[in-house]
């Protein structure tokens, strides 16, 4: 019974984290003076609809590696569209010059301090890999 | 392929292995990116040959690599936050009928604020919904534009200058842009020009998804054509007023001539659907048409099963063969019918109507790679966008395409 109850606790552990673990944050300088964003806002920067954050600062997103799960993770919860179509979009932009997309990093450490050290960058890691130096304008499940 | 287009592939190859070399190399200050297609078209049909407007061979019940397959690499280079620079290098099949490397574009950039940008050089001619990435075939649903369409203006870049206005406003973003310069191009070896080509278009994307489009262009068009030019002095020189204003309609030099079009891009959830309505309009021997197409769309996963509904239709051949065909003496009407049979056969060669019904699937293999099929059925009235058929054509052909497109 005891076992069970072991058992039991474990698997909600092992969900929680797993909960925790799929939890994206959208992150911006702790300096930045927007307070949050809404996923609208956010889905048009890492589309190429628009350069500027609410401040009206052109705005310095950074993307994680193509292969990250918390990359997949954030395009589908975030704008909605699947890999293959963000990637889509974006050669429409990059192909008709109107845009550059996002700087890619290899790590959700490196895309906390590029926006640590940059008033106008915005990034998305995993929400437990949040801390003081980077502030949180949005978080989805 | 038969050994001589694989030659011609060759420099399509060339540019491949560069451009590897150079695979997605990025500083932030100087990016290359590039796209490619490796298709192969095949039709039903003995008479005649599939081929995008402008080129000179296509394909038939023998296949041909040489419709679709195109290569692309673009250098971008950003000296601060104004000014930036872009060069395109394009190889496809031309209207010279080989791949040679062309500069598609080479323009420098000055972005004067956030929303406000200027343009000098050479880029892509803003005619159609999807004018700049017509050539990426990665970025596009369909195996290729709907040609009904897309085939009506042979151009596809201009010399010249622009300017972007991009604004959010209360129902979405707007982007307007005019433009003007000047456009030179071969179409199926023949030398086609624009001079004082100006235009602008505007878009409006709505917060539902909806995107809408009107644009407009025009200029003076000369085309380059000896035979047509000596058929028209041949005309001219008649001292007779039935004949010689024959010869003013038919004159293809520096004439006026316009492209108008409305397009539709609604792309929600799973589903797309585009539309465009064109008019091209000339003062020449280049009939009038008007070109639509409907396309609808839905993605299942990593498939997007499409269908598109086309139309080009000639409104005006824009010539009124008034030489008299009856009334001189036998000499003088026999050299007339020869004129005549000659402006009839200019006129019949530009008939341009056909009806196009096509199915397709995109499959989106890898994240910068899709796979494509497509069948169009075709139905002309005349010779339709076909090469080398006879002016009375009117088969119903069915055009079998394959394609895969990646960009890097």
């Amino acid at each position: 019974m005891n076992k069970i109850k072991r058992l039991a606790s474990l698997a909600a552990l092992l969900l929680a984290s797993v909960g925790a673990q799929a939890q994206v944050a959208v992150i911006v300088n702790s300096k930045s003076p927007t307070a949050s964003m809404t996923a609208d806002q956010v889905a048009s920067i890492f589309l190429g609809k628009s350069n500027t954050l609410p401040s009206g600062a052109t705005a310095a997103p950074v993307d994680q590696a193509e292969s990250a799960a918390v990359r997949e993770l954030f395009y589908s919860k975030v704008t909605g569209k699947q890999a293959a179509q963000v990637k889509a979009a974006w050669s429409r932009l990059v192909f008709s010059g109107k845009a550059t997309p996002p700087k890619e990093m290899g790590s959700s450490a490196d895309v906390k301090k590029f926006v640590a050290a940059n008033p106008d960058a915005i990034g998305y890691i995993e929400k437990s890999a949040v801390d003081g130096s980077v502030k949180v304008v949005l978080s989805v499940d | 392929m038969q050994k001589k287009s694989i030659w011609r592939l060759a420099p399509l190859a060339l540019a491949g292995l560069v451009s590897m070399g150079a695979h997605a190399q990025s500083d932030g200050a100087f990016t290359v990116s590039g796209f490619a297609t490796l298709g192969a078209t095949g039709t039903n049909s003995d008479v005649g040959q599939y081929a995008i407007f402008g080129q000179n061979r296509g394909a038939s019940k023998s296949w041909s690599g040489e419709v679709d397959s195109k290569l692309g690499v673009q250098f971008n280079a950003k000296a601060n936050q104004t000014f930036s620079g872009t060069v395109q290098l394009l190889s496809k099949q031309n209207g010279d009928g080989n791949f040679n490397p062309e500069v598609e574009w080479a323009f420098v950039k000055a972005q004067a604020t956030p929303s406000l940008s200027f343009r000098l050089g050479r880029m892509g001619g803003p005619f159609f919904a999807v004018s700049d990435f017509r050539d990426v075939g990665y970025a596009n649903t369909w195996l290729r534009p709907p040609h009904d369409v897309y085939g009506q203006v042979p151009i596809s870049r201009f010399d010249g200058a622009d300017m972007i206005y991009q604004t959010n406003t209360g129902i979405g973003a707007v982007t307007a842009q005019v433009f003007g310069g000047k456009a030179k191009s071969m179409v199926q070896r023949t030398e086609v020009e624009m001079k004082s080509l100006v235009g602008f278009n505007a878009t409006v994307e709505l917060e539902s998804g909806v995107s809408l489009r009107v644009g407009r262009m025009q200029g003076k068009l000369t085309v380059h054509a000896a035979t047509l030019n000596a058929l028209v002095a041949g005309l001219r020189s008649v001292p007779i007023p039935a004949v010689s204003s024959v010869g003013d309609q038919l004159d293809p030099n520096s004439k006026s001539a316009s492209f108008t079009g409305l397009g539709l891009t609604w792309d929600q959830g799973q589903w797309l659907i585009n539309a465009e309505y064109t008019q091209r309009r000339t003062d020449t021997y280049a009939s009038d048409t008007n070109g639509w197409y409907l396309t609808v769309g839905h993605r299942f996963g990593k498939f997007t099963p499409y269908g598109t509904v086309s139309q080009l239709k000639q409104v005006s051949s824009n010539v009124d063969n008034t030489i008299p065909k009856a009334g001189f003496p036998p000499a003088t009407q026999a050299q007339l019918n020869f004129l005549s049979a000659n402006v009839d056969g200019v006129v019949a060669g530009q008939r341009r109507d056909e009806k196009t019904l096509s199915a397709g699937i995109r499959w989106d293999v890898v994240r910068n790679t899709a796979l494509k099929a497509q069948i169009d059925r075709i139905t002309p009235n005349g010779p339709g966008m076909f090469l080398s058929v006879p002016s009375n054509f009117s088969n119903r052909v069915t055009v079998y395409s394959l394609a895969v497109d990646m960009v890097f």
